[in-house]
């Protein structure tokens, strides 16, 4: 059960880079809107901003 | 900290100061009012106060905790809004000017914080949870002593983000309240969660030590949790009933459409810029920029905000718009009368600001009364540990925690304000403003309505009563004039023109047999009929009838010039609800009293008509007051209805008064509540809504005094363990905030 003593730090360590990197994704505003983002292929006056030369190239 | 500066400065911008301050030039003050942050406890309302009373050229400031608002009224020759600003920063909360989005977007983000706070806080109380289980189901001896530590220590490291970040605003808070030599509700809390802390990190780190061999980090994080939810939950209901008062003061449109030359040529302009006799374009969905007269063009406008009318009211050409109505029917052009703070919105809007900052009396004694509640309550812990130190040392900090944490008043502090302002907010949803919050703890015990009969129990348009021949002419003839009368009355919007019209209907067909009519203004019409002869319909004393001759009293008279023939009388007709409200009145158990200045004979005829017992008529405003005064001295508690200049005194007299929103500036200035609806029906539900905000009161009060009593003595006896304490505490305050929010609900 040696490998105890080097789980537990590990999760403990592991557990506050979690809440860290949440932290960051939170503040980022990340899950500021989170319906748009499943909306935005049915809004109309993104499509310019979103597609990419070579897209518009293809069509 | 420079965009801070920055906006700091922009408030001392005359054109922004204007927005959350009024002025008063001649005496020299100034009177801002500013949505706070970072504001945890009743205690909170007191430090700010107490903060901006310590700047040079403050003469007081008044906080409302349960809105988050503050009032300043200051010198601007000695301060600035600035320096005020940084004062309630210095003093560890947040301060922005009362205006629109800003302060909006700041209690978003206060909230988002704390619920930030209250994930970190649970996810880290769940690790510790799991850490600190294998002490509890191993058996005795089976667990490695080194193991035991290195699970302690980890449970130490998992506790650190919530002792550091979650549970910080209890800290800045305990220690604020504390440099200011007062002893603020989270100064137990931060003293528990610290005691704990610092014990269970000495027997981690030095088992067997001064603080023994227990370690509290389970109980330490879940209280945090714990207490964290109820803020959390209690903040948000506070926001919702903020959000439901303040979304009046939000629909004021920014930006008018104005039309600068006879070809409709149109340019945008700040709402600031428009100036009384402007024409504006009002597109579809917009609100109305400012009050006025519809130009051109039939609408309807959705005036609810303003008088919780839900249904849209058409409005057609001539027909008078408020500002803040939303246009919702098709473009239409206005011609702007009143702008600004002139307009009525601009006027309910003040009414709702200084509702918002009064604070309950109720409110200021729990204040008084926390400071030494709290020093009892370090005092019984420190005893508490004092105690149990001599029995068994090793409980002895876990039952001052818990003690400190269960006794904390949180529950009590709540159960008044929660429940004023959710009622406050349900009120005004009904277009019920009330202008004292205190008002509604006095309403629940009125047992007498008194009721002006002019303009509240009638309505301001005429009805149709009689006509009177003043000739010899038999009944066939004096119909076949009415007829004519109404006829020739359709060509006028004259409120008396328009009853008339209303009473004989079948005229409107014939109006096209008078020719060359024209309005003569104050005075009435005058036409010519088919044989060319020149009638006139109008004032008795313009058709010539002197006082004295026979129904010279009458309001309208026709006949052709010089020779009038017939007198119109016109009588008030009952609001629509008036009958309804007296029979909802009468089923609370209210006893009536119609007051008037009219003849006896028409007050009691109405009063009859209500089925009302009491009326008191021909009353000069001061014997109004006389009947008021001697119901008052009966022990009878009354309120007042009324809405004109002569019931002022009477209103103010009243112990709760209600004022119509289209009465006498000065009635409304005396009133304790404004009825923006103009809805009789909406005094009863007033009354009810007060009933129950009391009854909830009550409850709340009975409640927490029950939770302390039970909590406090098996806290003592050692029963109580901290989480358990922190568990209770939360659910207290939430129980309290929940039960405030049932009022919320009454529609």
């Amino acid at each position: 059960m040696d490998i105890l003593y080097l789980l537990i730090p590990l999760s403990s360590v592991l557990v506050l880079g979690i809440v860290g990197v949440f932290a960051w994704a939170l503040h980022r505003g990340q899950f500021d809107d989170i319906e748009r983002e499943g909306e935005r292929i049915l809004d109309e006056t993104q499509v310019a901003s979103v597609s990419t030369p070579e897209q518009s190239r293809n069509v | 900290m420079s965009t801070l500066a920055a906006a700091a400065g922009v408030v001392d911008d005359p054109v922004e100061l204007a927005r959350f301050t009024r002025i008063d030039g001649a005496r020299g003050l100034a009177e801002s009012s500013l949505q706070l942050s970072g504001l945890h406890c009743a205690a909170c309302a007191g430090q700010i106060e107490a903060a901006l009373a310590a700047v040079d050229g403050v003469l007081d400031a008044e906080v409302s905790y349960a809105a988050s608002r503050v009032r300043v009224r200051w010198q601007p020759q000695r301060t600035r809004a600035s320096t005020l600003v940084a004062a309630i920063h210095r003093a560890g909360y947040g301060a922005v000017p009362d205006t629109a989005a800003q302060a909006r977007a700041m209690r978003a983000a206060e909230q988002r914080q704390l619920l930030w706070r209250l994930f970190v806080a649970v996810f880290c109380a769940m690790q510790v949870m799991m850490l600190a289980t294998p002490v509890y189901v191993a058996d005795a001896g089976s667990l490695a002593p080194d193991l035991e530590q290195l699970l302690q220590r980890s449970a130490w490291m998992l506790t650190l983000p919530v002792l550091l970040f979650s549970a910080a605003p209890f800290f800045v808070s305990a220690w604020s309240s504390l440099r200011q030599r007062r002893l603020g509700m989270d100064v137990p809390v931060a003293l528990g969660v610290a005691v704990a802390f610092v014990a269970s990190s000495g027997a981690a780190f030095d088992p067997g030590g001064v603080f023994g061999r227990e370690v509290y980090f389970d109980s330490l994080t879940m209280f945090v949790s714990f207490l964290l939810a109820g803020r959390w939950l209690e903040l948000r209901a506070r926001h919702a009933a903020t959000d439901a008062i303040e979304r009046l003061g939000f629909a004021a449109p920014r930006q008018a459409w104005r039309i600068v030359d006879a070809h409709g040529r149109i340019e945008a302009v700040s709402v600031e810029r428009l100036v009384a006799g402007d024409r504006v374009r009002v597109p579809l969905g917009e609100a109305f920029p400012g009050d006025g007269v519809l130009e051109d063009g039939s609408t309807q406008a959705d005036e609810s905000l303003l008088t919780g009318e839900s249904t849209p009211v058409p409005k057609s050409v001539g027909d008078s718009v408020v500002a803040g109505s939303m246009n919702l029917g098709a473009p239409v052009i206005a011609r702007i009368e009143r702008t600004g703070a002139d307009t009525r919105f601009e006027q309910i809007a003040a009414l709702m600001r200084e509702a918002l900052t009064c604070r309950p009396e109720t409110t200021r004694l729990a204040d008084r009364i926390a400071g030494p509640f709290l020093a009892a309550v370090l005092l019984l812990a420190l005893g508490a540990a004092l105690v149990w130190w001599t029995i068994d040392p090793s409980r002895a900090i876990w039952v001052a925690v818990s003690v400190l944490i269960v006794t904390c008043p949180c529950a009590l502090s709540l159960a008044a304000p929660s429940a004023l302002l959710a009622a406050t907010a349900a009120l005004a949803r009904r277009g019920v403003l009330l202008r004292r919050v205190d008002a509604l703890e006095t309403l629940a015990r009125v047992d007498h309505v008194m009721l002006d009969k002019t303009g509240t129990l009638t309505q301001p348009r005429p009805q149709w009563r009689a006509t009177h021949a003043l000739d010899a002419c038999d009944e066939a003839g004096r119909r076949q004039r009415t007829l004519d009368a109404a006829a020739l009355a359709c060509w006028s919007t004259h409120p008396l023109a328009r009853a008339l019209v209303e009473a004989v209907p079948e005229a409107a067909a014939q109006a096209a047999r008078w020719h060359e009519v024209h309005e003569v203004r104050g005075h009435g019409l005058e036409a010519l009929d088919a044989a060319g002869q020149r009638w006139r319909l109008g004032s008795s004393r313009w058709l010539g009838l002197a006082p004295g001759d026979a129904h010279a009293e009458a309001a309208l008279a026709f006949g052709p010039v010089g020779q009038p023939l017939l007198a119109i009388e016109f009588d008030e007709s009952l609001r629509d609800d008036a009958l309804a409200s007296v029979v909802a009145l009468r089923a609370q158990g209210i006893a009536l009293t119609v007051l008037s200045g009219d003849e006896a004979t028409r007050v009691s005829r109405l009063a009859a008509r209500l089925g009302i017992d009491h009326a008191v008529a021909g009353a000069a405003p001061e014997r109004k007051l006389d009947a008021l005064r001697r119901l008052q001295s009966d022990g009878h508690v009354v309120a007042m209805v009324g809405d004109g200049v002569n019931d002022a005194p009477v209103l103010a007299q009243a112990d709760v008064s209600f004022a119509l929103v289209h009465g006498a500036q000065i009635a409304r200035a005396a009133a304790d509540a404004v009825l923006l609806s103009a809805r009789l029906q909406d005094i009863a539900h007033a009354l009810h809504v007060a009933r129950r905000t009391v009854r909830v009161i009550r409850q709340n009060l009975v409640w927490a005094a029950l939770y302390n009593a039970a909590c406090v003595p098996l806290a003592l006896a050692g029963l109580l363990p901290p989480w358990a304490a922190g568990l209770g505490m939360a659910a207290s305050s939430v129980f309290v905030v929940g039960n405030a929010m049932r009022l919320a609900r009454i529609a």
